[in-house]
């Protein structure tokens, strides 16, 4: 396995080891409360308004080792009032950390796209900071699937 | 890293105009998490953080953690109200900075 | 006299080079003859002897059941075994084991079974199971079912569970014991949950855009290598200087037979034999340089319909057996590439989409985003024999060439888009 995630890298793996997921073996994992205290951090303890908030995801992964990822507010991103950043964490891998987006007026959209990691089905959580000191937050099931031959 | 960052935005745009940016940088994103054959912890190396700058003012930013797949993908946009240079870094956890940089025509 | 000879000498200077003329169109000819037959190494193997399993792949032995290459499953008993009184069995157990992932793939890759089953992305190849214990089935019925089910139907895709030493009795009886206890539907929470409903995926990513498919990188890779000077001392470029017009289509015709290897020849194992004779680079199947030359040429190719030479009779002989073989039951599960790529196909195993044979060739090597590798179809024919628990045969062997051919044949009109990206 060791072998195989140096080379991955060279997008040219000479066998590629079918059993576990590239990212992580499994092993124990966030509790909500974890991702919920991370929340908690970002926030200041502020509730965020359910609210704003767009998260693309597919409902059903064929595997955890990218997953793409949109989120968007819907926000002016003007000088006066833009979203200056975007949390995301997922309740439900060895850590609820996922990335932190930073934004200015200059991006012209408070939205982003990446790959993400999902060890198991579970919750991502999305909450977006706007320059005024607001919040706002929405969140997204992923199904991670199982596949059918097992080891 | 043999592989280069690959990057893709217009070459050209109108005063204003929001434009949509992909990168993407070569990176196994070794998330510490996980055992070798023997059992021993590989030690984690990611890139762990991304900017993107134009003219050298800050256009977006991510923190990233090991949550991130492998060949770290970023798609954003950017506001562009003159011509330009947009600079892109990548920063790994064993300190090296990776950076590129892409011209723009703004008329 | 002195103008007669100069126009004596010319006209000798003219015929001297019509007859140059004559010999340089006879070398094209040869050229082209040769063309046809492209120098192929036909003596050594074109991977890696003895073959090797992949590093990380599981390491049991197969041996005991039929591989592509080879007969060698014991025949199923022909009548079920008699019960010598009701089954006692442990359902608590029984629940465990239905579920148990590393005991060949759970039942619940092909049957839901209810609340107590774990409703979570159940498959639909079998029957639904959830209600067994109100169907009034026997015991005895119940136990052959899942100890050997050939004894019911010869051609079942259910895997012989107790024959083949998954199971011993005792934990067949415990799970009879359990599907005993199963009496209500499924409570399926969303449409995800219910095989019955579950939305197909749909492949809408762009597979030829570098940003999307970290698979295109080996396209740059292969470019790299096809300047590159082998032991030989020359290029692919020596002869092949323009490559993008010299292999416009050439991928899209592959595999085909070849006399000279008396088997199927595909593009992998082609660059393999090729530059073993031309450049005397060595690109066994199955290496990274290998790889990376499969993509381009198929690359290349790319948005060509695929369409084989199958008209001579060796052609169609190979055909036939590609066929013979796909229907060949296989490994400790028993399973053909017809079970899970015909019976099976478009229905779930589990969260997996079983797809048609149709559609599963035109975009190899393909990028699998499980594994961030690039796979040719040779590999993954591998990994699909040694899930379903057979040995592999050598990615060079015959009888993938047979298989692959009439795959090929199958997926024959659709274009190629290599390289592709999958799960």
């Amino acid at each position: 396995m060791r072998q195989l995630s140096r080379r991955a890298a060279l997008a040219l793996s000479a066998s590629g080891a079918a059993l576990t997921i590239v990212g992580w073996n499994e092993g124990a994992f966030a509790t909500a409360k974890e991702a919920a205290d991370d929340i908690a951090k970002f926030t200041g303890g502020k509730t965020a308004e359910k609210a704003k908030i767009s998260i693309e995801l597919p409902e059903i992964a064929e595997n955890g080792n990218t997953v793409p990822l949109s989120v968007a507010v819907d926000a002016p991103m003007t000088a006066e009032n833009y979203v200056s950043e975007i949390l995301v964490v997922a309740d439900g891998n060895p850590r609820p950390g996922v990335a932190t987006f930073h934004f200015s007026s200059m991006s012209g959209k408070a939205e982003a796209s990446t790959r993400i990691r999902l060890a198991t089905t579970q919750n991502i959580i999305v909450v977006a900071k706007t320059s005024k000191g607001e919040f706002f937050t929405g969140q997204k099931q992923v199904k991670v699937t199982i596949g059918g031959c097992g080891g | 890293m043999a592989e280069k960052p690959r990057l893709k935005l217009p070459k050209e745009a109108k005063k204003g105009e929001v434009i949509e940016i992909k990168t993407l940088m070569p990176h196994t994103m070794e998330s510490g998490q996980r055992k070798d054959k023997d059992g021993k912890t590989i030690p984690r190396k990611i890139i762990n953080k991304f900017t993107a700058e134009f003219n050298g003012k800050p256009v977006f930013s991510a923190n990233l953690d090991p949550a991130i797949a492998a060949n770290p993908y970023m798609q954003f946009y950017a506001k562009v109200d003159a011509s330009g240079t947009f600079k892109f870094t990548w920063t790994d956890d064993d300190g090296t900075v990776i950076t590129a940089e892409e011209k723009i025509t703004v008329g | 006299m002195t103008r007669g000879g100069i126009l004596v000498s010319s006209a000798v200077a003219v015929a001297v080079i019509v007859a140059g003329a004559y010999v340089v169109a006879s070398s094209d000819a040869n050229a082209q003859a040769k063309k046809k037959e492209a120098p192929l190494e036909t003596k050594d193997d074109a991977s890696t002897r003895p073959w090797k399993r992949y590093a990380g792949w599981p390491t049991r032995d197969y041996s005991k059941y039929n591989t592509l290459g080879n007969l060698a499953t014991a025949p199923a008993p022909k009548t079920p075994r008699k019960l010598a009184g009701p089954i006692t069995g442990d359902a608590a157990n029984g629940a465990k084991l239905v579920a148990d992932r590393a005991r060949g793939g759970s039942c619940l890759a092909c049957h839901a079974m209810g609340p107590a089953g774990g409703a979570a992305l159940p498959g639909n190849v079998g029957p639904d199971l959830s209600e067994i214990g109100n169907a009034g089935r026997e015991d005895e019925w119940l136990f052959n079912m899942v100890f050997d089910a050939r004894v019911y139907n010869p051609e079942t895709v259910m895997p012989p569970w107790g024959t083949h030493g998954f199971f011993n009795e005792q934990e067949i009886n415990d799970m009879v014991a359990f599907l005993k206890t199963l009496k209500s539907p499924a409570p399926f929470k969303t449409v995800l949950d219910d095989p019955g409903k579950r939305p197909v995926p749909v492949e809408k990513r762009e597979n030829l855009d570098p940003i999307e498919n970290p698979g295109m990188w080996a396209v740059d890779k292969a470019q790299e290598l096809w300047k590159q000077a082998g032991a030989a001392g020359k290029s692919c470029k020596s002869c092949h200087s323009n490559a993008k017009a010299a292999f416009k289509t050439w991928a899209a015709s592959m595999p085909k037979w070849e006399p000279r290897l008396n088997k199927v020849l595909a593009v992998e194992e082609f660059v393999a034999r090729h530059a073993k004779a031309t450049t005397g680079a060595n690109w066994l199947m199955e290496t990274d340089e290998n790889r990376a030359m499969s993509v381009y040429l198929h690359f290349l190719a790319n948005g060509t319909p695929i369409k084989l030479d199958t008209a001579s009779p060796a052609a169609k002989a190979a055909l036939e057996r590609g066929k013979v073989l796909s229907e060949r039951k296989l490994g400790q599960l028993n399973m053909a590439c017809t079970d899970c790529h015909g019976k099976a196909a478009n229905h779930w195993i589990r969260g997996q989409w079983m797809g048609e044979p149709k559609g599963q060739y035109d975009h190899f090597p393909t990028w699998r985003t499980s594994l961030l590798a690039i796979w040719d179809i040779r590999q993954r024919f591998q990994w699909c024999q040694v899930n379903i628990r057979a040995d592999e045969l050598p990615p060079d062997a015959k009888e993938y060439g047979d298989l692959e051919f009439y795959l090929a044949s199958q997926n024959e009109g659709l274009k190629l888009s290599v390289p592709g990206i999958r799960h």
